[in-house]
């Protein structure tokens, strides 16, 4: 009885704080191209664990006529189809099921190009969409082998087979590796075009994981962070904008640099974070965790480095240790992604970058960026996500699995992968397919973890349905003998970013 | 009796060089791991867990390392007999035999860490430029065995000699690349592959050429430099030659 009133009165806090920051929340949710809306520069929705709060940072944005809102291309769909305030600033799975049963499959998010398996499957039937209703995950079709930015063919240090294609698009004649066009087609989630300021930040000359030269930026000729998209393709949010609009929107003539520059301001000012919890009640509140909600992240400076313990990657919550069983939950999870060591093992692009191998380290070792949790370097890690045996697919040949099995082979004259070799079966072969090699295969740029209620299911390829599900994953990959209530601590944590 | 021949032999070997190769062995601790390898029958110190701008870069389990190391004068560290200087070459091939973690142990503790194995406790010092060359200087660059990857400590080398040149408005760049050869304690040779010195000579110019250096020559030595079983680590480099 105590228990309910006490969440009784949460609710009634944090309903009184959103309508104070927070407009409108009964509005239809899912936002169409060329809708002509008004977004207000504070907005909040309902998440799967409360409220996730956005912040227009420059004020109350026009969607008429805005480039980021418009369809730009032949297949009806804009930027928002899949960059949704609701979702975050991404879009979950969830959201992508009610909208195919809304619309009847006929939401342009659900483009035969890559909102589908395959654009030759049938288009009409559920299951040819199956991995984007499931898992979130669209098709990203990459050339094979990869070119420079002159349009010359990359040196690649392996040959790629496909071994198992659930979807039949790696084998096709018409769109697979051995078509007219080589081509690999791997399948993964859209990153929130959000608290983009602290993803672009930290560009350095040299990287510190290859000891290469950093991608620059074609204008300014400046070397960029390189932690745009889950395999850093991308060195700007100007060219990731025009790549979208040719690629996602199957544009037939390029869009005007004022359009690319409309997006790009868009996105730049445009903040996502969990701003309530269902048990947590208003979370940005003055005495508590200042790294709650988007307001702190608009106002926090972009690439510090929080793997310290006097200025951590999200900031102190002592303040909410000793209160209520939620808070402290999460006070006490904060401190495990800060403080609980465990042996990171075999992470091609963390143990083999001198660190060794293991490395008794904790979370924030990688998860070093302050706000987002990101990494300040050029992000890409091998956690064992995509890659055979730690994948986190059920097993090699589940029927479970819809994804894509590559095996790759290593020539004898490249480096292998460090910890797998010169043979690795991988559903997404990750930088390596933008690389052209073999320490890169299965390497993933880290996400922010911002705003992830809004926006399951998790990892780049939509393997995990749930933060539980996040955490399990980390427990069974590094052996981090977590209890029970140490992970839902975890998760709770995880649940107020 | 035996304490008396074991003094003994340690006072023999002590400045010896030991240059071997084997599987590492991680020791864990209360604080940091410790890093040990074994070569006949008896164990050596190699380091400790640090930081990514240390300049001792741990070994890694599923990889042989190629240790090249002087027996250093004091106690055993963490069971090990130090080795002071080392040099430690992870091996690339991966080796799933090479994966000994021994738990902590009362009465086994690291030495004192710069940084514990939680979050750093120590804020960033201001960056200080360490460049106060005149006339022409010459850069080292130094690599593991059988590597080109650029580690923390040479990727600083890097940047200080593409900051001299600029400085200076240099009149000529000039980068040599070389290969080794490491002469083990056992007499065996191990050789650096072939044309590594052109791909370390190459990706150097490519990084100052990137890093706004004009005027770069590249030139390298196919031929391996002959080990001697004490400076073998010195000779796996690429030498940036800034002349003003």
């Amino acid at each position: 009885m105590r228990k309910l009133s006490f969440i009784a009165i949460f609710i009634a806090a944090f309903a009184v704080t959103l309508s104070a920051q927070y407009q409108d929340r009964s509005k239809s949710t899912w936002i169409e191209p060329n809708s002509g809306a008004v977004l207000p520069e504070f907005d909040a929705f309902d998440s799967n664990e409360g409220t996730i709060g956005i912040v227009n940072a420059s004020g109350s944005v026009k969607t008429e006529g805005h480039a980021f809102f418009m369809a730009l291309g032949t297949n009806g769909r804009a930027c928002v189809n899949c960059h949704q305030p609701t979702y975050g600033m991404s879009v979950s799975a969830t959201a992508l099921l009610e909208r195919w049963k809304q619309t009847d499959g006929k939401d342009p998010v659900f483009a035969a190009f890559d909102g589908s398996n395959c654009p030759g499957l049938p288009q009409d039937k559920e299951s040819s969409h199956s991995l984007l209703l499931k898992r979130g995950l669209f098709r990203i079709p990459l050339q094979w082998p990869p070119k420079n930015a002159d349009g010359s063919p990359k040196p690649v240090e392996f040959t790629i087979e496909v071994v198992r294609d659930p979807g039949g698009c790696n084998t096709s004649a018409e769109y697979g590796l051995k078509s007219a066009d080589p081509t690999i087609s791997v399948y993964r989630r859209p990153r929130p075009a959000a608290n983009l300021k602290y993803v672009v930040s930290g560009g350095r000359p040299i990287v510190l994981k290859t000891g290469m030269l950093a991608d620059v930026d074609p204008e300014t000729k400046s070397p960029v962070a390189m932690n745009l998209m889950s395999d850093a393709r991308e060195a700007t949010l100007q060219t990731q904008a025009m790549s979208a609009i040719m690629g996602h929107e199957q544009a037939s003539v390029s869009p005007t640099r004022k359009q690319i520059e409309q997006i790009v301001e868009y996105e730049s000012q445009v903040y996502a974070a969990q701003a309530a919890h269902i048990f947590g009640g208003p979370l940005a509140v003055p005495g508590g965790p200042a790294s709650l909600g988007p307001v702190a992240l608009r106002d926090h400076k972009a690439g510090v480095l929080g793997d310290n313990d006097y200025d951590p990657v999200f900031g102190s919550f002592n303040s909410w240790k000793g209160t209520d069983y939620y808070r402290a939950s999460v006070a006490r999870g904060a401190d495990i992604f800060m403080f609980r060591q465990f042996w990171l093992r075999d992470a091609a692009h963390i143990n083999s970058i001198g660190l060794g191998n293991p490395l008794k380290r904790t979370c924030a070792t990688c998860h070093n960026a302050q706000m987002t949790g990101q990494d300040l370097s050029a992000g890409w890690v091998d956690v064992g996500t995509t890659n055979y045996p730690t994948w986190t697919e059920p097993s090699t040949w589940a029927d479970s699995s819809e994804l894509p099995v590559f095996k790759i082979t290593c020539s004898r004259d490249a480096d292998p992968h460090p910890y797998l070799g010169r043979v690795i079966y991988t559903t997404d072969p990750g930088r390596a397919l933008i690389s052209g090699r073999c320490v890169d295969v299965g390497s993933i740029v880290m996400q922010q973890l911002r705003g992830l209620s809004a926006r399951a299911p998790y990892f780049a390829n939509g393997s995990a349905k749930t933060l539980r599900e996040v955490v399990d994953f980390y427990d069974r990959r590094f052996d981090m003998k977590l209890t029970d209530g140490e992970k839902e601590d975890l998760i709770n944590f995880l649940g107020v970013l | 009796m035996r304490l008396g021949l074991f003094i003994v032999s340690a006072i023999v070997a002590l400045g010896q060089q030991r240059n071997f190769v084997s599987c590492p062995i991680v020791r864990d601790t209360k604080t940091v791991p410790c890093f040990l390898a074994e070569y006949e029958g008896e164990t050596y110190y190699l380091g400790i867990q640090q930081d990514i701008t240390s300049d001792f870069h741990p070994p890694q389990l599923k990889h042989e390392v190629l240790v090249e190391g002087r027996v250093a004068s004091g106690p055993r560290v963490c069971g090990g007999i130090p080795l002071q200087p080392v040099s430690i070459s992870v091996l690339k091939e991966v080796n799933l035999a090479c994966n000994t973690l021994l738990p902590a142990e009362p009465g086994i503790e690291a030495p004192a860490a710069p940084r514990g194995p939680g979050p750093s406790s120590r804020r960033a010092e201001p960056s200080r430029s360490r460049e106060n060359f005149t006339g022409a200087h010459e850069f080292s660059v130094l690599y593991s065995f059988n590597d080109d990857y650029l580690e923390y400590a040479a990727n600083q080398v890097v940047t200080e000699a593409a900051a001299y040149a600029k400085r200076i408005h240099a009149s000529a760049v000039k980068v040599a690349g070389y290969r080794a050869t490491t002469l083990l304690s056992n007499g065996d040779r191990l050789v650096e592959k072939a044309g590594l010195a052109e791909k370390r000579a190459q990706n150097i110019a490519t990084l100052l050429h990137g890093l706004g250096v004009a005027g770069v020559t590249v030139e390298w030595k196919n031929e391996p430099e002959p080990g001697d079983g004490q400076t073998d680590p010195s000779h796996r480099r690429v030498s940036i030659l800034v002349t003003p």
